[in-house]
């Protein structure tokens, strides 16, 4: 391979290497955007449950109580049994578990969602202590409650005044802004877990319909090994029984009806166009190329180049179009993904994560998780598309240069 | 010129398919001899010039090129055969449109191991002999009829061959351009010693050569 005779030949048949590199690199590009947009909309569906710090979220649903007083469990949420906790906490590949106590409380005059979490915990709804807007955190061992904002301004509830939830008295001792916080594990008011259970405990309502003793819970939020979260969300359903709601990434992939978030056959079959696509073009191109060369071939050999000098020189032409249009095509990738990373996903929540009863009003509609599609191209893509085009390059090149280099010098030497 | 033989082939015919271009035709060029095959356009010049000098193979007899029988080599042994041994001057200047000058000189050289330098420098010197010192840059679309054949010519001696096959090497050019060309052959044969067989159908030009070969109708007749 002649680097100086391959650097002029692409430099002065500009034209026709413009065309090679750009057919070429609009089939990379493409390939490139599906892979990143199905990448994303993966990530996008890890999204309500990253912020809530945990992989699998579980709950059961149950009866619906006969009477809606005093504290109720949602029919969505009902008891998940200390021995169940303990049993799924052993699971291999569970990594942490968070708990969490969600109450539905009718007083006479005011219903609360009630959401009973552990103060100190880095998996579940504990990390509302970053959505503190006013006051502070849950401290330890007291009967206190954070208000969320938006309901304390609905409310007029002001830091400092004693709420009565289910007959019992809190002080507020700050506000959280749900709406920076997760769609699911959301409530009105945030008591520390022991109190929740106090509550529970105590409520003959509840006990009639979920019996419950301190120490269960309804909510849980479990981090987990990646690889194992599809083999655990089925061994959590054995041991909850097939009343169990376990929430994976994939439960929201599904819900959003995404192509790219349905199927991962749709992505790869995709891809798998864009490459054959991306091959036909170069090889398209690339055959016009040295067919219109088949008289400079000749001179080659006659002048003494063996079938394999021809064979080095044409593959290493087509190598080195076909990675400028792999870099062209990432580059155009590139800018796709940032036009793309400005559009809006809605991720829906389903109906039995949703805190708020579904008779209140608004308590019906369908809640989304809104966030912009986080489309990047990752580096392992970029490489894998770069090493596509080089192959490509390679492959074109060698298969083109050997039928070209078959060609008998004094066939195409023939003076007109 | 002395009395070996350079090149010489013997009962040489070629078939494509139903139609025999060449006749059982044989040949034979001594070390620094300049020899013309002339004869009309189509009687088989051209395929003989080919079948001699190993860029194609017969379908009979055999050819010897400076002391080996080239009929049974495999293509690329006739490539790095031709490469080291042979020059071809083309009627068409055969030149590569996107090297200049001195890279088109220096094309045979490209597959060996050897600095950019030498070959620019070896190229350079071939070019300034044929006067062409002032152009080795230039693309050969630059460059007029006449500096493109001597381009070509310099570029079948960069390897100091043997012999030159060149194929109606003044068909492109005018008379005057044609008749400089025909200088530069006829002294590259008589100071250089190079042995030349050329292919023309212009006797005129013909006259120059130390032998004339005459074909008509694929057969050599005189």
């Amino acid at each position: 391979m002649n680097l100086r005779y391959l650097m002029k030949e692409l430099y002065y048949q500009r034209r026709r290497t413009l065309m090679s590199i750009l057919g070429l690199s609009i089939g990379i590009a493409l390939l490139i955007v599906l892979n990143a947009l199905s990448l994303a909309y993966r990530q996008a569906a890890h999204v309500p449950l990253r912020e809530i710090g945990a992989d699998i979220t579980v709950q059961r649903s149950g009866d619906v109580p006969k009477d809606l007083a005093g504290a109720v469990f949602p029919c969505s949420a009902v008891t998940i049994r200390k021995e169940e906790v303990d049993k799924i906490q052993k699971l291999p590949g569970v990594r942490g578990i968070g708990t969490g106590l969600l109450l539905w409380v009718f007083d006479p005059n005011r219903a609360w969602i009630v959401l009973g979490i552990e103060k100190e915990n880095s998996i579940g709804p504990s990390l509302l202590r970053s959505s503190v807007t006013e006051g502070r955190f849950l401290g330890d061992g007291k009967p206190e409650a954070l208000v969320e904002q938006a309901y304390a301004r609905q409310f007029g509830i002001r830091l400092n005044d004693v709420i009565s939830v289910a007959d019992k008295k809190f002080p507020v001792v700050g506000f959280v802004d749900a709406s920076r916080a997760a769609k699911i594990a959301v409530a009105n008011v945030y008591l520390p877990l022991k109190e929740a259970e106090d509550l529970a405990a105590s409520s003959k309502e509840l006990q009639s319909v979920s019996p419950y003793a301190p120490g269960d819970v309804n909510l849980l939020f479990i981090k987990a090994d990646q690889e194992k979260i599809t083999s655990l969300a089925s061994e959590m359903k054995g041991i909850l029984g097939n009343k169990a709601t376990v929430a994976t990434p994939d439960s929201f992939l599904k819900l959003l009806g995404s192509l790219f978030a349905l199927s991962d056959k749709f992505t790869l079959a995709a891809s798998l166009i864009a490459i054959i696509v991306a091959v036909l073009i170069a090889f398209k191109t690339m055959a016009g190329n040295i067919a219109e060369r088949a008289r400079e071939i000749g001179v080659l050999k006659a002048v003494g180049w063996t079938n394999r000098n021809v064979v080095s020189q044409l593959m290493s032409e087509s190598v080195i179009q076909c990675f400028m249009a792999g870099i062209l095509g990432l580059l155009i990738a590139l800018v796709a993904a940032f036009g793309l990373s400005f559009m809006k996903v809605n991720i829906p929540i389903p109906w039995e994560m949703s805190p708020t009863p579904h008779f209140l009003p608004g308590g019906g509609d369908q809640i989304f998780k809104t966030l912009r599609l986080p489309v990047h191209v990752p580096w392992n893509l970029a490489f894998f598309a770069i090493l596509l085009s080089i192959i490509i390059g390679g492959l074109t090149g060698g298969l083109l240069g050997r039928h070209i280099s078959k060609i008998k010098p004094s066939e195409v030497l023939r003076h007109e | 010129m002395n009395n070996s033989t350079i090149l010489s082939g013997t009962d040489l015919s070629k078939k494509y398919g139903d139609l025999e271009v060449v006749k059982g035709a044989s040949v034979a060029v001594k070390e620094g001899e300049f020899v013309c095959l002339v004869g009309k356009s189509g009687c088989g010049k051209t395929t003989l010039l080919s079948l001699l000098s190993g860029l194609e193979k017969p379908t009979r007899g055999k050819v010897n090129l400076g002391g080996r029988e080239i009929t049974s080599s495999s293509e690329d042994e006739l490539a790095l055969f031709r490469r080291d041994n042979v020059g071809f001057i083309f009627q068409s200047f055969n030149l590569i449109p996107t090297l200049s000058a001195w890279e088109n000189v220096a094309l045979p050289l490209f597959p060996l191991k050897m600095t950019n330098e030498e070959r620019r420098r070896r190229a350079t010197e071939l070019l300034d002999k044929m006067e062409l010192g002032h152009r080795i840059e230039h693309l050969p679309s630059a460059l007029s009829g006449g500096e493109k054949q001597r381009v070509a010519i310099a570029r079948a001696l960069i390897n100091n061959p043997k012999i030159i096959f060149a194929d109606e090497p003044t068909g492109n050019l005018d008379s005057s351009t044609g008749e400089a060309i025909m200088n530069i052959l006829n002294k590259l044969h008589q100071e250089e010693g190079v042995a030349i067989l050329m292919v023309t159908h212009e006797d005129e030009l013909a006259k120059t050569a130390n032998r004339l070969i005459r074909m008509k109708d694929g057969e050599i007749i005189s």
